[in-house]
């Protein structure tokens, strides 16, 4: 099968110029897109990357379909006729458009079309001559943004999917931006090997995507993935279309239930698993529930100890470092996220007083974006803060 | 050969993590001999502050375990590319973990992926990228000058990662990438003087369905001129950032508190005289006297798949004008 291919129940990004939005596509489905309703049919069969635009449906307003792009009209650079030399003659007082509300509705609804749309309201507009030229270029921009009507339909991809959670609310991934969730990867050490433990509380599955993409398909390396409740967050891990050889290599299991599982039947994780299997293929023991056979295979993996042990907790973290380090083998790494410092200060303290850690670091990012453009480089206007990472490494 | 896999005890001739306190960190091989510096064999021995070891003792000690030294101990761990980055030998320049951590993430490196890799420098991030890709992807690193290359090759060998790597000589802003790698590669990485004349290359390499590239620059002249290349070329999203990191160190500070309270009654002698003074306990996190300012700018941005190459719209938010008025 094609992977660059857009298929039918693939999870799939769509993108229109910097707004993003994650969609599982299904026949005959659609999506509202800010103030538009867009049919995906046609979409279904082409390439991962390409790009479409938004025709509207006849006979309703709000409703667009999507027609495959192969070029460009070629966006007509829009003729300035004059500009002004700086801003002292332009007042702000909401009067300078003389189209109404109503007007530019009705033109979106005729044709979308950015260029025109743009156009229109250049020519309407009281004070546009006398604006600077750069003044006028971000005018452009920013109505052309408005009125783009071009998607993109990507393959998810932890990045996007990283920016796009933080985007629309960080607590979605309990506060952890891209630069938290890099660090978090690189200093547990994970890669295509070992078996690791995570226990998140909730970043939509970002975490245990992250990680299980990190461990790479076809791998011998396991990902345990507890959780609070009774079904975990998934959003990001099914969004990666992970084949079912690698999703399966994560094991989704409830704290509780595991760890009573481990505590009340630990003797039987020492059989070789051989016999086990024997057993159930003689069929001598009913099925068990399919929850109750990730928590054995769980353990069975516990039992071995861990590679790495990554939390992410709502929770406090030091009682949930002190029942999970028992399974963190002796010289690896333990690493804790949390939006805030404190929590990180009292386990810090805890684990120094414990002695069986060294190289405890609490370390946080300052991160910022550039805008790029000749004679107007530099940082952007608006930065976000991130969180803090606890690292710690384990003695024999 | 101790960077690949989990291990649980060291090895004759791996490089082994001497870890003395959370600033005295060091690596060194687990071996009974050693080549002075004038190229004579000698006895393996590392001198610390609290003490000599003789590296050939290491072997067989589990790793995670503590080591006595003549006057103190240290604790042994098993290499990560992290480690590696904190005590590696620098030939030049590098790149350390926070910018690290970004580059793989955002160029979507997992196991399987191919990546060039232009200069290789000290190899800095080379171990990460490699530890990234392993077992079934390959970096394929290159840097013009011969001594780099030839002691950073070894190093792989050393490490045990010969297999996932293959180093070459070569100027890359001249001669580009060399054929056997044309359109083999998933992402690009640049820690050049000039990128933007290796960036044009750049296209040879890149999968047909698509991949990002990475500029890592600590001028921002530099940064200007490769955002200039990468439009012209198609590239989208691109996208400039700087990560700075922070690490606190929590203490327990006592405060004394003033007790002002006796100035409004009369003076009568007993006021100070044999009273505890009052402390409150307080938790704190304290950052670095100095630290790290500014590492370098970093650049990314994707080449569309063949197929939607050709339309040039500008996906790239980081492209827009957010500035003031002017
Ligand atoms: C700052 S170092 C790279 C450090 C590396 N990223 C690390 O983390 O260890 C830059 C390297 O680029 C190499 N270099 C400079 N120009 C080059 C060119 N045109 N072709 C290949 N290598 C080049 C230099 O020899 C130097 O080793």
């Amino acid at each position: 099968m094609d992977q660059n291919v857009i298929k039918v129940g693939d999870f799939v990004i769509v993108q229109r110029q910097g707004y993003t939005k994650l969609h599982k596509l299904k026949a005959h489905g659609t999506l509202s897109l800010g103030s538009f309703t867009v049919e995906l049919d046609n979409i279904v069969g082409e390439k991962y990357g390409a790009t479409f635009q938004m025709k509207n449906f006849p006979g309703n307003r709000k409703l667009f379909t999507l027609e495959k792009v192969d070029e460009m009209p070629g966006i007509t650079s829009i003729n300035i006729e004059k500009s002004g030399l700086d801003n002292r003659n332009i007042t702000d007082d909401g009067q300078s458009q003389n189209l109404t509300t109503e007007d530019i509705s009705k033109l979106k609804s005729e044709e979308l079309n950015s260029n025109s749309i743009v156009e229109k309201l250049i020519n309407n507009s009281k004070t546009f001559n006398s604006k600077t030229e750069y003044s006028q270029e971000k005018y452009i921009k920013k109505k052309e943004k408005k009125y783009f009507e071009y998607v993109q339909i990507r393959r998810p991809t932890i990045r996007l999917l990283a920016t796009m959670f933080y985007r629309q609310d960080p607590s979605k991934t309990l506060g952890i931006r891209i630069d938290d969730l890099s660090q978090i990867l690189t200093y547990s050490n994970i890669q295509s090997q070992g078996t690791h433990l995570l226990y998140d509380s909730g970043t939509s599955g970002l975490l245990p995507a992250a990680l299980l993409h990190q461990l790479g398909g076809g791998s011998p390396a396991h990902l345990i993935h507890l959780h609070p409740g009774n079904e975990c967050q998934k959003s990001a891990l099914v969004a990666m279309n992970f084949p079912p050889e690698q999703l399966n290599r994560c094991i989704n299991v409830n704290l509780y239930s595991v760890l009573r599982c481990y505590y009340q039947q630990k003797e039987t994780f020492d059989d070789p698993p051989a016999s086990k299997k024997m057993k159930i293929e003689e069929g001598a023991v009913p099925k068990k529930p399919n929850w109750q056979m990730e928590n054995e295979r769980a353990c069975q993996l516990l039992n071995k100890g861990v590679d790495s042990l990554i939390i992410a907790s709502k929770e406090h973290p030091n009682a949930l470092v002190s029942q999970l380090a028992q399974f963190l083998t002796g010289g690896r790494n333990l690493i804790v996220f949390n939006q805030s410092r404190e929590p990180l200060q009292d386990l810090y303290l805890h684990l120094k007083e414990k002695l069986d850690f060294i190289h405890i670091k609490i370390v946080t990012n300052f991160m910022r974006n550039y805008q790029v453009l000749a004679n107007r480089t530099h940082p952007e206007v608006n930065m976000t803060t991130g969180g803090y990472i606890l690292t710690a490494f384990k003695l024999k | 050969m101790s960077f690949d896999d989990y291990k649980a005890v060291i090895d004759e001739g791996d490089t082994v993590i001497l870890y003395l306190t959370i600033s005295q960190i060091y690596s060194i091989r687990a071996e009974a001999k050693t080549l002075s510096k004038k190229g004579v064999e000698v006895e393996n021995v590392f001198q610390t502050p609290y003490g000599a070891l003789k590296c050939a003792d290491l072997i067989g000690k589990p790793y995670g375990s503590k080591i006595t030294l003549s006057k103190g101990w240290g604790y042994v761990m098993q290499p990560t590319p992290e480690l590696w980055t904190q005590t590696l030998p620098h030939r030049t320049q590098i790149i350390y973990t926070p910018d690290i951590s970004m580059i793989i993430l955002q160029l979507e490196i997992a196991p399987g992926s191919i990546v060039v890799e232009s200069g290789t420098g000290s190899g800095s991030l080379s171990h990460a990228l490699i530890r990234a890709v392993k077992p079934t992807g390959h970096l394929y690193t290159f840097d013009f000058h011969k001594n780099r290359v030839e002691l950073v090759r070894e190093e792989f060998a050393q490490h045990g990662l010969s297999d996932y790597v293959t180093v070459s000589q070569r100027d890359v802003c001249s001669s580009g990438f060399g054929d056997e790698l044309e359109n083999k590669a998933d992402s690009v990485f640049l820690d050049l003087p000039h990128p933007w004349q290796a960036i044009p290359h750049t296209l040879n390499v890149i999968k047909e369905t698509g991949g990002r590239i990475c500029s890592f620059s600590p001028c921002i002249e530099q940064v200007q001129k490769s955002c200039e290349v990468l439009s012209k070329l198609g590239f989208q999203e691109i996208q400039t950032m700087e990560v700075l990191q922070t690490s606190y160190s929590v203490q327990t500070r006592k405060l004394p508190v003033l007790d002002l309270d006796f100035l409004k009654s009369e003076k009568d002698g007993t006021e100070t005289k044999g009273k505890e003074r009052e402390v409150v306990k307080c938790v704190t996190a304290v950052p670095p006297a100095s630290m790290p300012g500014h590492t370098g700018y970093l650049t990314f941005a994707s080449l569309p798949p063949v197929w939607a190459r050709s339309l040039q719209i500008s996906l790239n938010q980081a492209q827009e004008d957010n500035s003031p008025d002017l």
